[in-house]
């Protein structure tokens, strides 16, 4: 169980991103986050494993304070966090093996793997992690030698490795082809159904619709609605995304 | 119509104030700094034909006011024209620019010797004898005579004052070869017996391997001696020399290896010293990191203040400080190539960290990952590659340099160059010329390689 309580984030410029906001997100979830660019969707999934600093308010993981965990905390905690992002944010010149074995770091021995050296049930576990997303036969090359979709499976890989309670994906098709969306988002979906709890940002209605158990609405940094995917008709959609949402949604399909 | 008469009127005495009046103030002023220049130059190099330019420009000011007040715009392409025509013009002159200087001789007397670079030379071995003589003679000279390895030679008279004539026997050299003889003084300078002392003085053998010959005690033989009068020994040399098969390095070619030796590790050396401190720089000199709060900030403007003035003295110039600070030799080229190559470095390794991609540091850190981990994973891997690259690059540009370096008195293949060019030993300098050009085609091949390898 995931609680965020009455979190807001002040930007150093003054830019107000989140407003006082909470939910509640049960385990086994799969909560999408709606909400136009600038909305605060980055922000608050941020605040989660604080890659940024809540300025107010609490967020409690099964029990724990993780605004007020130590950095030594913090990083045991962030180890149990899968994040993949938008733009895959792979180290381009590093092997894909390297990329996904690196989500293994806040587990390995912190001496020996700045030497690069690996257990082999690490790389077994990272090879496994390949397997599973289709793509074991690319590990030796380097990762920006792979294509858009490629690269994002590698981030899901990467996550794997982490053996993760708690998926955060950062608009995670945002940058893919819409006919790639499906393929990445099954994933999810199947990592979902084994029991990882998953929170998604997202921009299409018909994405929403097809994977959301629930969803989470943001506008302006506050939270304007919460309920089922169901609920959100078109009607509803452009009161948060506002007019040009018609046109959005219609390039969608 | 007098308005315009009268814009007419001031700008044929202040060329171009008509059109700034009638509110066209850049052109106006344009054609007045114009005109004020180029009447200044005419009139600094005097050539009464340059002042035609000034002429037409005033002219055609006048055209174009006089279009202005009308309500058009002329072209601006013609007083241009007139301008450049004056700038070649007096250009022509200050270069002075006169093809008649090159002669085909000159060309010739450098060029010849140059194609034939002194790089190697047949092998050969050499046959020498010499025999001592007394100059000025003493109450009781010892013989002039020597043996040695069944070669005997002999002088006679035993002694004699300079200008003295002497005949010189020689008896067990290598039969029928030409034959080099020479005076050499007590300190070991030798001196030319042939034609005006300027020529050597060479004989052949004949079939039994000797040679007589008469010289006479050189000029020059006491110019070095402490005290004229007192008698030391001198010797006259025998020199043959045959080819025995396959080719050396020859003197030149020996000392052209070592400058260019010479001249890859000094550039190789600065560009690692260089290293040292460029990194640590780049991290100050790197807007993205320091720009956190004012005091870094601060430091950051300093430090790329600092790496922009030295990198804009050109390093021949830094070499000539060293040579002074440390002594003529490659060390000073060295110091000088590092001190250019930190400045260069630091600037591209930090525009580096600030081209770095900030997501896989967000990547590794939501991992878990702590510092050093995200620094290994997440930082190195995005700036190695290209600080090699630009490493190799600099090593590249600092070969080169330390080439030319060396005729600033920076050690290295450039002062061997700068040597010969003084003694006028062409075929020196040619084999120099292409030492280099090896030298820096093959750096840059290794170079361009390895940096394809890199990026």
């Amino acid at each position: 169980m995931l609680r965020i309580q009455n979190v807001s984030k002040t930007y150093p410029n003054g830019t107000q991103a989140l407003k006082n906001v909470s939910f509640d997100v049960a385990d086994g979830e799969f909560l999408v986050i709606i909400g136009l660019s600038g909305s605060g969707k980055s922000t608050l999934l941020r605040c989660i494993n604080r890659l940024i600093e809540p300025t107010e308010g609490k967020i409690i993981w099964d029990d724990v304070d993780i605004t007020a965990a130590s950095p030594a905390e913090l990083r045991k905690i962030r180890r149990t966090i899968g994040m993949v992002f938008q733009q895959f944010n792979l180290v381009k010149r590093s092997s894909v093996l390297t990329n996904v074995l690196s989500g293994r770091l806040g587990y390995a021995n912190p001496w020996t793997s700045l030497l690069g050296i690996w257990p082999q049930e690490d790389i077994a576990q990272a090879m496994q992690a390949l397997e599973r997303v289709g793509i074991a036969e690319k590990a030796h090359s380097r990762a920006d030698a792979l294509s858009g979709g490629q690269q994002q499976r590698v981030g899901i890989a990467r996550a794997l490795m982490q053996n993760p309670k708690l998926i955060l994906a950062d608009e995670p098709v945002a940058s893919l082809d819409p006919v790639l969306s499906h393929s990445i988002l099954q994933y999810l979906e199947q990592l979902n159904k084994e029991g990882i709890t998953v929170i998604c940002s997202l921009h299409f209605l018909d994405l929403v619709h097809r994977y959301a158990t629930r969803v989470v609405a943001l506008k302006d940094g506050v939270k304007v609605f919460e309920g089922s995917a169901k609920e959100i008709d078109r009607a509803k959609f452009k009161e948060i995304y506002g007019e040009e949402a018609q046109e959005v949604r219609a390039a969608s399909l | 119509m007098s308005k315009q008469m009268s814009n007419v009127v001031m700008s044929a005495f202040v060329p171009g104030l008509g059109q700034f009046l009638l509110g066209e103030r850049y052109r106006g002023l344009g054609i007045f700094l114009g005109f004020l220049a180029i009447v200044a130059t005419t009139l600094w190099y005097g050539q009464p034909l340059w002042y035609l330019f000034p002429f037409l420009i005033w002219a055609w000011n006048l055209w174009d006011v006089f279009g202005l007040a009308a309500g058009q715009k002329h072209s601006v392409l013609l007083p241009l024209a007139f301008g450049l025509a004056a700038a070649y013009g007096i250009g022509w002159q200050v270069v002075e620019i006169d093809f008649s200087r090159a002669k085909v001789e000159r060309a010739v007397a450098i060029l010849r010797p140059m194609l034939q670079p002194d790089f190697i030379q047949p092998r050969r071995e050499l046959n020498q004898m010499w025999v001592p003589v007394e100059v000025p003679c003493s109450s009781q000279p010892p013989a002039a005579r020597r043996e040695d390895a069944g070669r005997v030679a002999t002088v006679t008279p035993d002694c004699g004052p300079v200008g003295e004539t002497l005949l010189v026997k020689v008896t067990g050299l290598w039969p029928k070869t030409e034959t080099n003889i020479f005076w050499q003084n007590p300190i070991g300078n030798p001196l030319m017996l042939g034609e005006g002392e300027i020529r050597m003085l060479t004989q052949m053998t004949d079939e039994e391997g000797a040679l007589t010959t008469v010289i006479r005690v050189p000029t020059t033989a006491l110019v070095a001696a402490p005290d004229p009068t007192l008698p030391q020994f001198h010797r006259v040399y025998f020199e043959q020399a045959r080819p025995i098969g396959g080719y050396e390095l020859s003197f030149i070619g020996n000392e052209v290896l070592k400058g260019a030796l010479a001249t890859v590790s000094m550039a190789l050396m600065a560009t690692g010293l260089a290293v040292l401190f460029a990194v640590p720089l780049s991290f100050l000199a790197a807007r993205n990191l320091m720009s956190g709060n004012p005091v870094t900030y601060a430091i950051y403007l300093v430090v790329r203040t600092l790496l922009n003035i030295l990198r804009s003295i050109e390093s021949l110039i830094i070499a000539i400080v060293f040579v002074v600070i440390v002594g003529l030799g490659p060390f000073a080229g060295m110091l000088a190539l590092a001190l250019h190559s930190i400045a260069a470095l630091g600037k591209l390794y930090s525009e580096v960290i600030e081209g770095i991609d900030p997501g896989p540091i967000e990547a590794i850190r939501a991992t878990g990952a702590n510092w050093l981990q995200v620094v290994r994973y997440a930082v190195i891997p995005q700036i190695i590659p290209p600080f090699t690259a630009f490493t190799i690059y600099r090593w590249d540009i600092n070969v080169r340099s330390a080439t030319v370096i060396g005729l600033v008195g920076g050690g290295g293949i450039g002062f061997l160059l700068i040597e010969l060019i003084r003694v006028n030993n062409m075929r020196g300098v040619s084999a120099v010329f292409i030492a280099i050009a090896v030298i820096v085609i093959v750096l840059d091949y290794i170079s361009a390689k390895l940096r394809e390898r890199l990026v």
